[in-house]
């Protein structure tokens, strides 16, 4: 099995070092794939284009999914699993679905510039809104927030209340249990849904192609598209995937760490390995 | 239908010679009963002709009936665009010659050339290469020349398309022309005032942010039309640009950044961005044009001065292929005016047999053109021998600050 899942990886390492002779694969070792990778202003301009937008999309996706985990974990009495149920269903919705109904409601014919303009708040539509950067953090957001909330709502809803109750007994305020025991209990949830946010939408090919626009149409995965599927530089793809797959090890291997700090052992952990072990 | 078309009258002549064609038939069914390996006919086959009743699905089942009057079995493996392999004009042939049709689609001409190099030619049968791969396929020698005497219908498809280089090697032929389709300037006439002749109008203030153009390759071609830095007497010119002119090519093409609203990489992308008000001009396809207008979109369409680039599609057989006669039965088959009919619906490309104009409604027919009228104005796209540093600068383009 290992080297079944292995095998593929290694054909990826193996070809980046190949050589493209007048359009033809040859099997001679080379780092020139290396070398114009980051060589060339474009590759290396790619990869850190598609890292902000995924910054971007983690922090608004922790900025919308911890308060709504925590809402969820401790504040509703009744009905937890529907809402739960209610943040989650989104998930079943196809990607394209999403992403067609975003052009709908932020077109310049669309239904948020119409409503803005019938308010009077602005004259002319904007076009900001669709076919831009904000677009695809926007439709990236919504696609994976999700993600970030269950492993979160997973650790905090696993926090025995005797835990907050003990804090409470020794007079602490409410703000001062969160900080001091709410938030360190939570931050191996916090770490696997960030790095869910982070790498999927990181490697995230659609969202750019439907919604950017002139400056943000070209993510890593479009480019490592068109190496593989246009360029025929399969070479230079496999060396681009293979710096892409460097990157993300190390994020994963980082995210352990901060975990393993974070946590205290008990069943609230949710490491970042543990799910995404299946993925 | 048009009785004044001229391809409809030369077949109603036609059609009236019916005893001719009826010995004909008798001849081509002695002849198919005669082979123990093949039941089709071998070597030189006869032209069929038969009454046309106008409907393109009946008279294909007609047409069938008489190609294959026994089947012929086996099966043919294709590689094609998708759409070239649609069950309304797939499925009669397979039902009528017992030929079983497994179609893989191509992602790109790169896919094509890469699997039939990688020894997919010795299990495809048949491709649909565009201009650009159809020369890399035959260099590389995968693919089988023609014997045109076996595809009688072959002098019926456009003499335009038939002459087109691409598709020829050592006076040999090697491609049965099937659709094509040039890249125009496509507008919104209400908008765009007066009528452009230029590509010079993407560049124009008046319409900044308000333009798309390609996410291919393609747009790069348009740019050097537009910088003069092709040469009509020498098409190929223009896929082997020099790195100096690669260069002015991506400076101009960068400076078109800005000015667009959105790159389109589908028909259905750039009719939308039409439709919902985001553009009023760009490169685009003439099936665009076709599906706006009949949505009553007020598009207009010009071939500007510096030209264009267009794309042109022939079915290759491969030199693999094992089912001959089968193979040579679509040819013939695909180069009906019924057939073509058929793709035109499923497509919307301009089909090479400009005999399934009468099959169509004057609507459809308004969007086929003969390649003789687009003259020197369109440079069918080549295989460059800089392919991967043209797509590096078209995403250096699309990443530029």
């Amino acid at each position: 099995m290992a080297v079944l899942l292995l095998l593929p990886y290694a054909l990826l390492l193996i070809q980046s070092f190949w050589r493209l002779r007048n359009g033809t694969l040859t099997h001679e070792l080379t780092l020139d794939n290396y070398r114009r990778l980051f060589g060339t202003r474009l590759y290396p301009a790619t990869i850190l284009y598609s890292a902000g937008v995924a910054l971007r999309v983690t922090v608004i996706s922790l900025v919308l999914a911890f308060p709504l985990a925590y809402v969820l974990a401790f504040k509703v009495r009744r009905h937890k699993t529907l809402l739960y149920m209610a943040v989650i269903i989104p998930l079943w919705v196809s990607y394209l679905v999403r992403a067609y109904a975003w052009k709908i409601i932020l077109g310049q014919q669309g239904i948020l510039n119409g409503m803005l303009m019938s308010m009077g708040i602005i004259r002319a539509p904007l076009t900001v809104l669709l076919y831009s950067t904000a677009a695809v953090v926007l439709a990236l957001t919504h696609i994976y927030t999700p993600f970030t909330l269950m492993p979160i709502y997973a650790v905090l809803d696993a926090i025995p209340a005797s835990l907050k109750e003990a804090s409470q007994d020794l007079y602490a305020s409410r703000w001062r249990t969160f900080i001091h025991v709410i938030l360190p209990l939570s931050l191996p949830g916090v770490v696997a849904g960030c790095t869910f946010a982070f790498v999927l939408s990181m490697g995230d090919f659609l969202a750019p192609q439907l919604l950017g626009g002139n400056d943000s149409a070209l993510m890593v995965s479009n480019l490592v598209w068109s190496l593989f599927g246009v360029a025929y530089n399969w070479p230079l793809g496999a060396a681009v995937s293979v710096v892409m797959l460097g990157l993300t090890l190390i994020l994963l291997w980082v995210a352990g760490k901060v975990e393993a700090r974070g946590s205290y052992g008990g069943d609230a952990r949710a490491s970042v390995v543990d799910y995404a072990a299946p993925i | 239908m048009s009785f004044a078309d001229p391809p409809f009258r030369r077949r109603f002549r036609a059609a009236s010679t019916l005893a001719l064609q009826l010995l004909a038939l008798s001849l081509l069914v002695a002849c198919g009963g005669g082979g123990a390996a093949s039941k089709a006919p071998r070597g030189a086959a006869t032209k069929i002709v038969f009454t046309r009743t106008g409907d393109a699905r009946a008279d294909a089942m007609t047409y069938l009936k008489l190609l294959c009057p026994k089947p012929i079995g086996g099966e043919l493996n294709f590689m094609v665009w998708e759409g070239y392999t649609d069950s309304a004009f797939t499925a009669p042939f397979e039902r009528a010659c017992g030929v079983k049709i497994n179609a893989t689609y191509m992602g790109s001409s790169d896919d094509l050339v890469a699997k039939l190099r990688a020894g997919g030619s010795q299990t495809i049968d048949l491709v649909s290469p565009s201009s650009d791969a159809i020369t890399e396929i035959i260099q590389a020698g995968l693919a089988a020349p023609l014997d045109t005497t076996r595809v009688p219908s072959f002098g019926d498809l456009m003499a335009g398309f038939r002459a087109l280089p691409v598709a020829r090697s050592g006076g040999k032929i090697y491609g049965q022309p099937w659709a094509f389709g040039p890249n125009p300037l496509i507008y919104d006439t209400t908008k765009v005032t007066p009528k452009p002749t230029s590509w010079a109008v993407l560049w124009d203030d008046r319409y900044k942010g308000r333009i798309s153009v390609q996410d291919d390759i393609a747009t790069l071609y348009m740019v050097a039309q537009y910088l003069g830095l092709d040469d009509p007497k020498d098409p190929a010119k223009l896929y082997n640009l020099s790195d100096a002119d690669l260069e002015k090519v991506k400076a101009k093409a960068i400076e078109l950044r800005p000015r667009v609203r959105k790159y389109w990489s589908t028909a259905g992308d750039m009719t939308q961005l039409f439709q919902s008000g985001e553009i009023s001009l760009g490169e685009g396809w003439p099936l665009m044009t076709h599906q706006l207008r009949l949505v009553k979109f007020p598009a207009g369409e010009v071939i500007p001065k510096e030209g264009t680039t267009a794309w042109a599609d022939h079915w290759v057989i491969t030199t693999g292929a094992q089912n001959l006669d089968a193979a040579y039965a679509w040819l013939e088959y695909a180069a009906q005016p019924f057939t073509q009919k058929l793709l035109a619906d499923v497509t919307g490309y301009i089909v090479a047999n400009p005999g399934a104009r009468a099959y169509m409604t004057p609507e459809q027919a308004t969007g086929q053109h003969d390649i003789a009228e687009y003259g020197a104005h369109v440079n069918f796209w080549q295989w460059g021998s800089k392919r991967d540093k043209y797509q590096e600068i078209w995403n250096t383009v699309k990443a530029a600050p």
